[in-house]
């Protein structure tokens, strides 16, 4: 189980006269449970990558905390990480091993030994059908090929908890389907706690058990599809999305407002606090 | 323990990595190690034939009927003297013509009777390296023939040579046969050195700023493994490849000078196992600190190609700081050892001299290469993070 609690963090870019201040993750907050898989929805730039990447232990979060089955990543980030498998956003391979080299070095890093390392190359191969790859050079890999090569080799440990950041970038329907099978079957079958990221509609609607709406660093809502979209009275779950997303500014009440002024209001609106308490689980 | 074990499987991978990069391998192992050997032999090629020209015992002369007093001497000095072809002039600045030509005037027997002096000309060529070389001797040859001919007149007038010669002039070389061969042995420093560099060159950049642009870093952060022991066992990969090619290097003069065609050069160059050893010992140090100080300039760079760019400064550096010992010509001063790559430079002079090396010395260069080492890595560690992110 993930917990993600009143996640903060900001980033100062530039220096001197053109140092600006972003606030990449304002308050993201929600609970990824085992044996299902969360989607984290958010457009663009909500903040999802640097939220996983604090869970990662990569980046330290300015204010809150997450903890992987009990355990903070801020204070014991191996221990954490042991717990996890992440695939990020980067996902690069060393050209000149093979998949099976690839995975198994991730597998010693790991502690594990050579034989039990190179049996859970094999089983994570039959597995995301990717047996025929093992033992050729990652080099001239296709998208799907290295996809699922990253995928192995975050799971080679086995971990309670996976963490898979934009997962389906680049890869054709019929990787994204054989992925999408390998993770339910993970959840049904190994009971593993998964977090998926993505800003793709149809894959939150066909994978998700729960979705967590990010946006503009906040988490907006959390719910099932069905909940989401009664909460915001949308039979489509894109329109939904948007509504929750991209909340309309609230309508002038005395003066008329310039579009500026209009523009301005909109972009620093807080979500609906009754839509996000509703929500949440 | 645990970070030992982690950062030994780090270097097994790296190493690895680095081997099966087969082309940039054989391209450093052609640059760096069988350049060395290869200039070794094209020297000795040179040097042998200045040797066969000087066997040879040959002179050049225009117009060499009209002076049969000077043909006599040259003979007598067992010298053959060949009349020099008319367009030597031009043959000597095409440099098709490798001896000077001496000149001398249709007049000259009779000027030398009457006791005056006739102009012979060495002619040569200062851009014809070879004619250049062989007009020393041709002057040597002249100066005796003007003395004896002073001597011979002296003579008649009832005057003593040694009136000629009011101080006895000899020379007396306190250099031994180990420091001439220093004067030669001194380019395999700068080969070594250079074959350090190269050869710790792309798989410290490889497994950093490599790391980095194939986007493989994020990954390997997200392991349980401490950075520390990231970065210990990538730098022992890179300081093991680096080291292996200053081996390489340090071993592939020995049979190198086995390939030495002229008999002089082959008893100057005394580069032997001892002095391979040596040259082993002082280099593997500085492979370390060049592994550390090139993997910290090149987290800083988001691509392989930057890194390149970066890294040409610290290569530079460690080609031109030799240098100084040639520039610097009031010998060894103490600061000479404070800098790598020069330090190892002076001391590797020293093993060629066959002077003994102080262990002071050698503890003191092998420290500053170990602070750098500290110092380049403990910057890796903290750099790794924020180059995964960025």
């Amino acid at each position: 189980m993930i917990k993600i609690e009143r996640l903060q963090k900001r980033f100062v870019q530039g220096r001197g006269r053109h140092q600006r201040i972003v606030q990449a993750v304002a308050g993201v907050d929600f609970v990824a449970a085992d044996g299902c898989i969360t989607g984290l929805l958010g457009p663009n730039g909500a903040g999802k990558t640097t939220t996983l990447r604090i869970a990662a232990g990569l980046i330290a979060a300015d204010a809150g905390s997450v903890w992987v089955d009990g355990v903070d990543v801020a204070t014991s980030p191996g221990t954490a990480l042991a717990r996890m498998g992440i695939l990020s956003d980067a996902r690069g391979l060393y050209p000149r091993l093979t998949a099976r080299e690839n995975i198994v070095y991730f597998a010693h890093l790991h502690g594990m030994g050579r034989q039990a390392a190179q049996r859970r190359a094999d089983a994570l191969a039959e597995m995301l059908d990717m047996a025929a790859l093992l033992d050729r050079r990652t080099e001239g890999f296709s998208q799907g090929e290295r996809m699922k090569t990253a995928l192995a080799r975050a799971l080679v440990h086995d971990p309670p908890n996976i963490v898979l950041d934009e997962p389906t970038n680049g890869l054709d329907v019929l990787a994204t389907r054989a992925l999408r099978d390998t993770l339910r079957r993970l959840r049904s079958e190994h009971g593993k706690c998964i977090i998926f990221s993505t800003h793709i509609m149809q894959e939150v609607e066909r994978l998700c058990d729960q979705v967590v709406v990010v946006s503009q660093g906040r988490t907006v809502a959390s719910g099932t599809v069905p909940e989401l979209r009664l909460a915001t009275g949308e039979q489509d779950f894109e329109e939904a999305f948007v509504r929750l997303a991209f909340p309309p500014a609230p309508a002038p009440v005395q003066t008329p407002a310039t579009p500026t002024q209009a523009q301005a209001q909109a972009r620093t609106a807080a979500p609906a606090s009754s839509l996000q308490q509703g929500a949440q689980p | 323990m645990q970070s030992l074990a982690a950062a030994f499987i780090v270097f097994r991978k790296e190493l690895l990595d680095a081997l099966r990069d087969r082309r940039t391998l054989v391209m450093v192992l052609l640059s760096s190690v069988a350049v060395g050997p290869l200039v070794l032999v094209l020297l000795s090629t040179l040097v042998a034939g200045i040797e066969k020209r000087a066997e040879a015992r040959e002179v050049l002369v225009w117009g060499i009927a009209d002076a049969p007093t000077l043909q006599n001497y040259l003979q007598r000095q067992t010298f053959t003297v060949r009349e020099a072809p008319a367009d030597y002039e031009a043959l000597l600045r095409d440099s098709r013509l490798g001896s000077p030509v001496v000149v001398v005037p249709k007049d000259f027997e009779q000027l030398l009777a009457r006791g005056e002096a006739p102009l012979v000309e060495v002619v040569m060529s200062a851009s014809n390296q070879r004619s250049q070389t062989g007009a020393g001797l041709v002057l040597r040859l002249l100066r005796g023939f003007n003395q004896e001919q002073a001597l011979l007149r002296l003579a008649t007038r009832g005057v003593s040579a040694s009136a000629l010669e009011a101080v006895q002039v000899e020379e007396r070389d306190l250099a031994d046969p180990a420091t001439r061969s220093a004067q030669l042995a001194i380019m395999v420093p700068f080969f070594v050195l250079m074959a350090v560099v190269y050869g710790a060159l792309n798989a410290a950049l490889d497994t950093t700023a490599g790391e980095r642009e194939r986007g493989s870093l994020e990954p390997l952060l997200m392991n349980p493994a401490s950075r520390l022991s990231l970065v210990l066992g990538k730098w022992a990969a890179v300081a093991t490849v680096g080291m292996m090619i200053a081996v390489l290097s340090c071993l592939s003069f020995l049979p190198g000078q086995w390939l030495l065609r002229s008999e002089a050069l082959a008893a100057m160059f005394r580069f032997g196992v001892t002095e391979a050893l040596a040259f082993i010992g002082l280099l593997l140090p500085l492979a370390g600190a060049l592994a550390a100080l090139l993997m910290a300039i090149a987290i800083r760079c988001k691509s392989f190609k930057e890194a390149q760019a970066s890294a040409t400064l610290l290569v530079l550096a460690v080609s031109l700081l030799p240098l100084v010992t040639v520039f610097h010509q009031e010998g060894t001063a103490p600061w000479h050892l404070w800098l790598p790559a020069l330090a190892q430079t002076t001391l590797m002079g020293q093993v060629l001299r066959g002077e003994t090396l102080s262990w002071a010395d050698v503890a003191l260069v092998s420290g500053i290469c170990a602070l750098l080492v500290v110092g380049g890595l403990s910057y890796v560690a903290r750099s790794l993070k924020a180059a995964a992110l960025k």
